[in-house]
């Protein structure tokens, strides 16, 4: 589905945007995404299509406010049942349990939403919206209720069953972590829509700086364009002449960014791009190792498994030399 | 209690406060909404004026209610008709004077309701009436009625509008706070005490009812 909408408040906007699947709108709080959200369900004036012109009751849209909008007074299946009121009683029953099931909680349909988990709201929530039949569904930020550390197990079994559904479904978000579980992802800044493609795509390769940080890119550096050779390109760079895969759109001489994402500072131990530091700080994530590595002038941010720590017993203060993989130095123009 | 003027102005009295609260039931409801919720050029305006009436003397407001709906007032001279001295007049002072206590409870009870809530009741295909109906006054009816309430106990008790615009005609526009002060005036001490037991019990059930509404109402918004 093709999203070609026209905003002027409350903020000013004007994108067009392919929704395929789950598609994950990527943005700092700020920029529009809410906003977007809204128009498209017809709370907000806008322009564009689908749905233009139309009232927001009469659009087949599925909307998740931020922190679900269940009716406090009502059961979970008396929600669902909202959007059903042209069925008569029984039958309108039957199927807001339907739609319940459908999101692996029947066995809440009696309960009133303060009785109810974040997690299980927003299952509810969900039921509640696929009983309005949509064509499209919008979340607002669908991980802004959860609880950081029960999330993947919450919202990842949520997620499978979206994509069963195969109904297009677009959620605003500025979390990573949901992008990256995303078949489609857009980027918004405050410049409009800079960037959209398979996820892959846009966590591998963001086109711009301002991507980079917003998909999780923590080493990034200026640099200059020493040679061209074949496939590569050499670099001279706060850490020394590097090389790296060589982007069509450089040349000689240019001025560009260059990113590094955590995970990928250990992943080859090639002949290339070594370079050596202190370590500065180590700590544990979850379970994995986040380090800074001194070199130079330059602090490298690494992120390891812990398999591999149990395999290399780093400590705070050691010297360490690692190995940037060409393929994933990442190449961006200057700003 | 054997004197039947009392329970003529009992009767008057609890007519003209039902009265008021349903036109300010009919009044403040969409204008408690929209004070709580639209934002447009003048808002402030409104608002001063609706709200005038708690600290506009009672009087002044009842002065300017006589001149206006009296037999010389603008309203008798363009549609022949005059309030003054009448139930309907007891009624117009009323509802202006008890409009700013129910306001303020519909207000209050419009501003705790997540708007969110209805933004997503719309986009689940609820038109405005069940809007209203299904989700708006299921969720702030305690809120509403503790305002309603409220402005019915103001009423009862209401002295100085009353008694400019309606004139304390004994059995015909003579509430009972008038009552009262015209027994002491007389030294029927006996009579005053009655009709001020009569209010003091009905005003503490009506206070408390608010209370119990407005803990009601607290623990749904939280």
């Amino acid at each position: 589905m093709e999203i070609a909408y026209v905003l002027k408040r409350p903020v000013e906007l004007q994108l067009r945007l392919q929704v395929q699947g789950f598609t994950v709108l990527l943005g700092e709080s700020g920029v529009g995404k809410t906003s977007l959200l809204k128009a498209i369900a017809g709370l907000i004036p806008a322009s564009g299509q689908p749905f233009a012109g139309l009232r927001a009751e009469k659009r087949p849209v599925g909307y998740l406010p931020q922190h679900f909008a269940l009716f406090p007074h009502l059961r979970a299946w008396q929600n669902v049942a909202f959007p059903l009121a042209h069925l008569p009683g029984p039958a309108r029953k039957q199927k807001a349990l339907d739609y319940l099931e459908q999101m692996g909680i029947a066995e809440l349909a009696e309960r009133f939403p303060h009785q109810l988990s974040g997690g299980q709201q927003q299952r509810v929530a969900l039921a509640r919206a696929l009983a309005r039949e949509p064509q499209i569904l919008l979340l607002d930020e669908p991980t802004s209720a959860l609880d950081m550390a029960t999330r993947e197990e919450v919202l990842g079994g949520v997620l499978e069953r979206l994509k069963s559904l195969g109904l297009p479904t677009l959620a605003a978000t500025h979390d990573p972590w949901l992008a990256q579980r995303a078949h489609r992802v857009a980027v918004l800044t405050r410049r409009g829509l800079v960037q959209q493609g398979c996820a892959e795509e846009v966590f591998a390769r963001p086109a711009s700086l301002e991507v980079a940080q917003l998909v999780g890119f923590r080493n990034l550096w200026e640099g200059v364009v020493l040679r061209l050779e074949g496939d590569w390109v050499l670099l001279e760079t706060p850490l020394g002449a590097l090389l790296a895969t060589r982007p069509s759109w450089v040349q000689a001489g240019q001025r560009v960014w260059l990113g590094l994402r955590s995970e990928e500072v250990f992943t080859l131990e090639g002949p290339q791009n070594r370079v050596s530091g202190r370590i500065l700080q180590l700590r544990w994530q979850g379970l994995r190792l986040r380090g800074q590595l001194a070199v130079g002038e330059v602090v490298l941010d690494f992120l390891l498994p812990r398999s591999r720590q149990a395999q290399l017993g780093l400590v705070e203060g050691q010297r360490l030399e690692v190995a940037l993989e060409p393929r994933f130095l990442h190449l961006m123009p200057a700003t | 209690m054997e004197d039947p003027v009392f329970w003529q102005t009992l009767r008057l009295t609890l007519g003209v406060s039902l009265v008021t609260t349903l036109i300010l039931l009919l009044l403040g409801l969409p204008l408690g909404w929209v004070l709580a919720h639209k934002r447009f050029w003048g808002k402030r305006v409104l608002e001063s004026v609706v709200l005038l009436p708690l600290t506009l003397p009672p009087t002044v407001l009842g002065f300017y209610l006589l001149l206006l709906l009296g037999q010389n007032g603008p309203l008798a001279q363009t549609f022949g008709f005059t309030w003054a001295f009448r139930f309907e007049g007891l009624v117009v002072g009323s509802v202006l004077f008890s409009l700013p206590f129910a306001l303020n409870g519909y207000c209050e009870a419009f501003r705790g309701l997540n708007l969110d809530l209805i933004q997503t009741a719309r986009t689940l295909g609820a038109g405005w009436r069940r809007i209203w109906l299904e989700v708006i006054l299921p969720i702030a009816w305690p809120g509403l009625l503790s305002g309603t309430v409220l402005a019915f106990a103001h009423t009862l008790g209401e002295f100085g509008v009353v008694l400019m615009v309606g004139g304390s005609i004994p059995g015909k526009t003579q509430m009972v706070s008038i009552y009262i002060y015209d027994q002491v005036q007389a030294l029927q001490f006996g009579r005053a005490a009655e009709a001020s037991g009569v209010l003091l019990g009905v005003s503490l059930v009506l206070v408390y009812l608010v209370r119990t509404l407005e803990d009601v109402w607290r623990s749904r918004m939280s």
